[in-house]
């Protein structure tokens, strides 16, 4: 049993590129095609699409669901939807990465030392409490609208979760292990690498995660301020015509990205932290 | 040759009511072990010996009293006034001093130790436990699959080298970390109640092994059991710890010629005066602590 479910999570060494696809694809989609969640499902999505054409409410504020399907069909094919999502995408890349390659590591550090971490701390405590979005009039005076100001902000969403989630968890590395690794002669810089990181995998992914979730958010916030591009902007756009559909079209979209990279953040860890499994 | 100088190590504990105090875990020890020998640490439960252990090993810096390992200081005491506290948190702001160095793996004495809670790394499989700790002593990488192959087949861990730790039993995992600390062929092999967890008969083939590894190789090993049978039959001397604080109570030599034999009636007899140590002890219970 035990046996099977290492297998499961790919245990085994030289898996294809195709099975490792098909092991993620039924990791993600698993949790939605089931008999359960579609009793749930599809009775919601008649009840979306009666409830406006039997005038329960009324249909310019709820757009039914297949008109919806028509409008992102038609945005997809005659307005270049895939265009907006493309440029949306990219920003958000562009935050996470700076994120990422600045919280990892800072939060490392700070966790592992306790002298980097009593001068760099409080200057993060301070900071994270403003709220993101209030720093968008700032950026903008300071950037201008454009791609410099969008990524700014995106990692601004995304850098403290990473950063405190990180922190946290190599500070709370077991001294056990540390202290069985020092015995044996590891440097410090060997511990980071062989003993912190791993010891501290499960809360670093939960900061990526929350990341993502934020750094969705100041993508829409950031390309609602101008720019003339992306989703976001697509959203205020279809507000301005009150363009119901459009903007649940939009919606749709953003869930389904922010649902993606969960599940991509949730192979990876499942990848990574095989050892956690059956624990 | 270790050498422990009036080794004193104090805890502050925190109290429920929010209320500070002290705890002495070990009371001025002081003990010499000669190249190769062989000594076992037996005493009641809570008497300080894994602390001790982890200050030999200089995991933790005694409060008082200085442990050298060949002329070579382990850690230095923990401050006692303000005036040397202040030198003391300046010299090691950046680095604690049970650290080794920032970059370079290379431990700061030969010594390999086994702890009672085994910590072998969860997230590394068997072999690559060992082999980890192999690299840290800079095996060559060629030779390091075949030696940890090698100490894992020892212990009985052969099929079980792709195992994580989580897979395995408790008492596979304290195998796992008992070829660990063999892999890597110390001078000096600090073992914290090794043999807890495993079956009589395994017991009995890893304490053969240890036997016949310390006569051939000149080994010092210092053993902390509870099994008083064991320390008998394996060790040179042994040293009964008194009950909190931890000083020591009795030194026993076993001047008993080796290949030894179980059950020899000078062993027993020897196991006698351990026990009656512990009656006593029981009796006349007498509070050290004040
Ligand atoms: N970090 C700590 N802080 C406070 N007290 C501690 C700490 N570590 C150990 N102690 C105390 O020191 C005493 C000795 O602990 P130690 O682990 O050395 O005992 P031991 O002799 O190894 O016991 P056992 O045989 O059960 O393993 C115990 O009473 C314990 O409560
Ligand atoms: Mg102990």
């Amino acid at each position: 049993m035990l046996n099977r479910h290492w297998k499961k999570y790919g245990a085994t060494p030289g898996m294809s590129g195709l099975r490792e696809l098909s092991f993620f694809l039924k990791t993600a989609f698993g949790g939605l095609v089931t008999i359960e969640f579609a009793s749930v499902l599809v009775p919601l999505l008649a009840l979306w699409e009666l409830a406006p054409r039997q005038g329960w409410v009324p249909d310019t504020l709820v757009p039914p669901l297949s008109r919806v399907a028509m409008t992102m069909w038609d945005m997809f094919v005659n307005h270049g939807l895939w265009g907006h999502i493309a440029i949306s995408l990219v920003r958000f890349a562009l935050g996470m990465f700076f994120a990422l390659f600045t919280a990892l590591p800072i939060g490392v550090l700070m966790g592992w030392n306790l002298f980097l971490r009593k001068h760099a701390l409080p200057l993060f405590q301070l900071l994270a409490p403003v709220p993101p979005p209030a720093w968008v009039p700032i950026t903008i005076i300071v950037l201008g609208v454009g791609l410099p100001m969008q990524t700014y902000l995106i990692f601004l969403g995304a850098f403290y979760p990473i950063l405190f989630n990180t922190y946290q968890g190599v500070k709370e590395t077991d001294p056990r292990y540390l202290a069985s690794a020092r015995v044996f002669g590891a440097s410090e810089w060997t511990l980071i690498r062989s003993v912190y990181i791993w010891h501290a995998l499960g809360p670093i992914i939960m900061g990526i995660k929350i990341g993502i979730a934020l750094g969705l958010v100041m993508l829409i916030i950031a390309e609602m301020h101008g720019g003339r591009s992306g989703l976001g902007y697509m959203l205020l756009e279809s507000k301005e015509f009150f363009q119901m559909d459009r903007m649940v079209v939009c919606m749709v979209i953003l869930g389904a990205i922010g649902w993606f990279l969960i599940e991509v953040m949730k192979y990876v860890e499942a990848k990574l932290a095989l050892w956690r499994v059956g624990r | 040759m270790i050498e422990a100088r009036n080794i004193t190590k104090f805890f502050s504990v925190v109290n429920d009511d929010r209320t500070a105090d002290g705890l002495t875990a070990v009371l001025s020890v002081s003990l010499q072990i000669p190249e190769g020998r062989f000594i076992s640490l037996v005493g009641p439960t809570g008497c300080g010996k894994s602390t001790f252990l982890e200050i030999l090993a200089g995991l933790q810096a005694p409060s008082e009293g200085e442990v050298w390992i060949d002329g070579r200081r382990v850690l230095e005491p923990l401050p006692s006034s303000r005036k040397e506290m202040e030198a003391y948190r300046r010299r090691y702001r950046f680095l604690s001093p049970i650290a080794n160095s920032l970059l370079r793996d290379r431990p700061k004495h030969d010594i390999a130790m086994i702890f009672q809670d085994y910590a072998v790394f969860p997230w590394m499989t068997a072999i690559q436990n060992v082999r980890f700790t192999l690299k840290l002593r800079g095996t060559p990488r060629a030779r390091r699959d075949e030696l940890a192959k090698k100490y894992l087949a020892q212990v009985g861990l052969a099929g079980s080298e792709t195992k994580y730790p989580a897979q395995l039993s408790g008492g596979m995992r304290q195998r796992l970390a008992i070829a660990r600390a063999l892999s890597v062929e110390p001078r000096i092999i600090l073992m914290d109640e090794p043999f807890a967890a495993v079956d009589a008969q395994t017991r009995e083939r890893l304490q053969e092994d240890l036997q016949e590894l310390c006569t051939s190789t000149r080994q010092t090993v210092v053993l902390v059991t509870h099994d008083i049978d064991e320390a008998v039959y394996l060790s040179d001397e042994i040293i009964v710890f008194s009950p909190l604080p931890g000083t020591i109570r009795n030194l026993i030599p076993v001047n008993v010629p080796r290949p030894r034999r179980r059950g020899d009636p000078e062993l027993t007899g020897i196991r006698e005066r351990v026990l009656a140590i512990y009656r006593h002890d029981a009796e006349h219970l007498c509070d050290w602590s004040i």
